[in-house]
């Protein structure tokens, strides 16, 4: 397994010739003060000394565990590499590597964290039971072969909030000796997961009422597991715990399984390109037809309005081998759409698959990209993701795009 | 440790020490491995770069300066022990002028970049080395670099109006100036430029712009030898037709480019050549016509005219990447292309491209040639297996032999990459051929006055 892992690593960073292009689109070198090990040329090269050290068994120790989980797997660099390298799968091998236990000093407390409370609780803060709050006095159709799955990750945000903020205050030193006792014994999780950042719950409860609204607009009466929902597992794979993303996998496919659903609606990015992508690789049987939502309310009439309005493409529906771009042109039958000058194959990434790990990071490249979004001088910006909203929420101006369907559609 | 605690003092948390951190810094475009350096300095402010010289002088603790970290020639890698210094953080446009033709920049802006800031003035900045995305302004000033546009422009010593320069002995100079003429003693701002860092750090340049070309149009050529290429270009020259872009791919190229970008180019050729023209709208069409009859006086397999923005850009961005793109023809990932930079009069070039492919054969190597055809720049990217030393050594006759074709044609070694690690014996070798060895005593003796410890990038250019 692990020398699958080096040679893996050794393919990839043994391609790359050190040009440098990718550092011009890695959105974590300039806000980490391009200090390069935090850039995607950087990462390539530490991985290349970290392989060499591995296959030469050197006593030395590489420290490397920053470089590669501040990565955010937006993979920009691909798209700019002329040899085809991805600092992505650099990163996300050298953390397999370091999950896998070869490097034992580079483990990250909070990463630990998240993996042991996931796999205990079925979500990243043991909220599972909370995350169904939204949908009370709703009616589903638990007959329909229609499942909406909503992953957890619109109610996870108002807590990762709240516990960034809690994070501040502790400090960085302070934060990894909690995490660590919490990866040690999970139930401890409840003492640091009890706050929420209750303006953020309302808006996100909003937002996945007003997708049911627009699904139930387009005659659609779906599913739903409610606190039997599970999270799916996206931290375990990201952090390169590939073998407990496994034995993960398999449980929640169970889980939808045993819902008799045939067809599973995601609503966010990350949920969509994990199962549609990934859980094909990880679990034999995964033979649902995974859809995103808004493939399935484009024939409904939203209007076309003289707004202009500027669109955050994410990471996982862009800058995947085959784009999704069903959102941006959904966007378009409605407003006009001005692109900031990183888009598409381009896109800046907003910085938040780093917020549990590191959030000043996280927050300077949230401020890097919204100011781009801003210069493009449109009156609002649509996020499709609620890991992006959260981050590019920085002031009114910023909408997830099933409340801004909602309110065209009600028009 | 008292220095790094010295150094530490002055740059507080924008000194790396550790090991991890440095690993990057010690590489950069070129096939030669720096070493570890003493320690990384990321200044945020003039003051702080002049009290790390102040300090590395005073501690004779030699200096690299690092801009993108994409030269060719080793000229920004450390050796043991040295402090990098990094100007990255100075990425700031500090002002743009274009009714007087002026933009003032910090060096670690990227020349990319800079030219999207510009576009929104209707101007840009001609210098576009094919490392551009990732070159920053200050690099590409230390190694004069050129690319595709020099051709119509120039390379970057043409563009280079004035420049702050902290010294070696921690003096902040300001030389050259605002103005596009300026006759006011030695040419101070021009001998900066090329000088690879060893003359001083520059910390803020005022670059010429100019207004972006109101039209422009391409034509594709492709020819069935490499001689025909080179005459085709020296016959348009001599028409007094100077192309905004003039470059010429081999057929190893063009597979490359095939591969890593989707190109498609017809079977049966074995050269491309791409010629830009620049001009109004009401005349281009009539100018690639005029230029296109001239390139088919040599028998081109086929020709073609576009001006077609998004074709363009295709394949401007694609020969761009043409040197990373070769990539994907190696044999294994252990090989490397090591890239050769000459240059001849325009005229010459038939003969030279003719005696190049020569020596690759007598050197039994796999090289693909490209380059800026109309500047005379040849570009031989050279498969290396880093391992083997008998190939390397192969490589560095042939290094020989292709200067020497440079020189015998009228030329030089270096066109645009600068010297860096690589090129320093073919330097001494150029001006020996061409008796001008006391030019080397000159040079010694400018380094020497400006740094006489020999701290500013020590063991580069010329020892």
């Amino acid at each position: 397994m692990t020398e699958s892992l080096l040679q893996k690593l050794e393919a990839e960073v043994g391609k790359c010739i050190s040009c440098g292009f990718c550092e011009s689109v890695c959105p974590t070198l300039s806000p980490s003060g391009y200090d390069l090990w935090k850039g995607a040329r950087g990462r390539v090269l530490v991985a290349k000394e970290l392989a060499k050290d591995l296959r030469s068994g050197s006593d030395g120790i590489l420290h490397v565990s920053d470089s590669f989980y501040s990565c955010l797997d937006c993979y920009a660099c691909l798209y700019v590499c002329p040899a085809g390298v991805n600092a992505g799968i650099v990163s996300h091998t050298s953390r397999e590597i370091i999950a896998s236990g070869m490097l034992p000093e580079n483990e990250n407390p909070v990463a630990k964290m998240i993996v042991s409370t996931t796999m205990k609780y079925l979500n990243p803060l043991g909220v599972r039971e909370k995350a169904s709050k939204w949908a009370e006095g709703l009616n589903f159709n638990d007959n329909s072969p229609d499942l909406l799955y909503t992953g957890n990750m619109f109610q996870l945000m108002p807590y990762t909030k709240s516990l960034n903020s809690l994070r501040n205050l502790m400090g960085r030193r302070m934060s990894k000796f909690m995490a660590g006792l919490v990866g040690k014994h999970p139930p401890l999780i409840g003492f640091i997961s009890n706050r929420r950042d209750r303006d953020l719950d309302a808006r996100m409860s909003q937002s996945l009422r007003n997708i049911v609204e627009l699904l139930e607009s387009s005659g659609l009466n779906v599913k739903y597991l409610g606190s039997n929902e599970p999270y799916p597992g996206t931290f375990i794979y990201d952090l390169g715990y590939a073998d407990q993303f496994r034995i993960y996998a398999e449980k929640v496919t169970k889980i939808l399984k045993d819902s008799g659903a045939k067809r599973i609606i995601t609503i966010d990015p990350h949920t969509f390109d994990l199962l549609k992508n990934t859980y094909p690789k990880f679990v034999r049987d995964f033979d649902f037809e995974v859809v995103h939502y808004i493939d399935l309310i484009k024939d409904l009439d939203f209007g076309k309005s003289g707004e202009k309005v500027t669109f955050h493409e994410p990471c996982h529906l862009v800058l995947r081998e085959c784009p999704y771009n069903s959102p941006m042109d959904l966007l378009r039958q409605t407003s006009e759409v001005i692109l900031p000058a990183r888009s598409g194959r381009k896109t800046r990434c907003c910085g938040g698959p780093n917020e549990l790990l590191f959030p000043e990071l996280s927050e300077k490249i949230s401020e890097q990209r919204y100011g781009e979004l801003r210069e493009t001088g449109a009156s609002r910006v649509v996020t499709a993701c609620p890991i992006c909203f959260t981050n590019l929420a920085k002031d009114e101006k910023t909408i997830e795009i099933s409340d801004f369907l909602i309110e065209k559609l009600r028009k | 440790m008292d220095q790094v605690h010295g150094l530490k003092q002055i740059l507080g948390a924008n000194l790396l020490t550790s090991r991890e951190q440095k690993i990057p810094f010690q590489t950069d475009a070129s096939y030669f491995q720096g070493q570890e350096p003493l320690a990384v300095a990321l200044p945020e402010n003039v003051k702080q770069v002049r009290e790390v010289i102040k300090f590395c002088q005073e501690h004779s603790i030699p200096v690299v300066v690092r801009g993108g970290g994409t030269a060719l020639t080793g000229s920004s890698i450390p050796f043991k022990d040295f402090i990098v210094l990094s100007m990255a953080k100075f990425d700031k446009i500090i002002e743009v002028k274009p009714e007087d033709r002026y933009a003032i920049v910090e060096p670690g802006v990227k020349l990319d970049a800079l030219n999207q800031y510009l576009a929104n003035f209707g101007h840009f900045y001609p210098p576009d080395p094919a490392s551009s995305m990732a070159a920053s302004v200050g690099g590409s000033i230390s190694t004069n670099a050129g690319g595709l546009r020099a051709s119509l422009y120039g390379t970057t010593r043409n563009w280079v109006l004035g420049l702050e320069v902290v010294l070696p002995n921690g003096e902040i100079v300001k030389v050259g100036g605002k103005v596009l003429k300026r006759t006011a003693g030695y040419d101070l701002t021009s001998m900066f430029v090329g000088a690879e860092g060893t003359l001083g750090v520059v910390t803020k340049a005022i670059l010429k712009i100019w207004p972006l070309p109101e039209s422009k149009g391409r034509i594709l050529a492709y020819y069935d030898t490499i001689d025909k290429v080179g005459k085709a270009i020296s016959k348009l020259k001599g028409k007094g037709i100077t192309p905004l872009i003039a470059e010429f791919l081999d057929r190893i190229s063009m597979d490359s480019l095939s591969k890593t970008r989707g190109l498609k180019f017809p079977d049966e050729v074995d050269y491309m050549l791409i010629v830009d023209l620049s001009s109004t709208r009401e005349s281009i069409d009539r100018e690639l016509s005029d230029a296109a009859e001239v390139l088919k006086e040599f028998g081109p397999v086929s020709i073609k005219i576009t001006t077609d923005p998004t074709e363009m850009d295709r394949i401007y961005e694609a020969r761009k990447g043409a040197y990373s793109s070769l990539l994907s023809e190696r044999e294994s990932n252990s090989e490397r292309v090591v890239i050769g930079d000459i240059v001849v009069p325009a005229s010459e070039l038939s003969a030279a491209l003719k005696e190049s492919e020569e020596k690759v054969k007598e050197h039994h190597l796999k090289v693909a040639l490209f380059g800026h055809i109309s500047d005379g720049n040849i570009h031989a990217n050279i498969y290396a297996d880093l391992d083997n030393r008998e190939h390397m050594e192969r490589i560095d006759r042939f290094q020989i032999d292709f200067g020497k074709i440079a020189i015998k044609h009228g030329g030089s070694v270096s066109a645009e990459h600068g010297i860096g690690i690589e090129k320093k014996e073919l330097l001494e070798m150029e001006l020996e051929e061409t008796g001008s060895q006391y030019t080397m005593e000159i040079m010694k003796t400018i380094r020497k006055a400006f740094d006489p410890n020999g701290i500013m990038n020590r063991g580069k250019m010329f020892d």
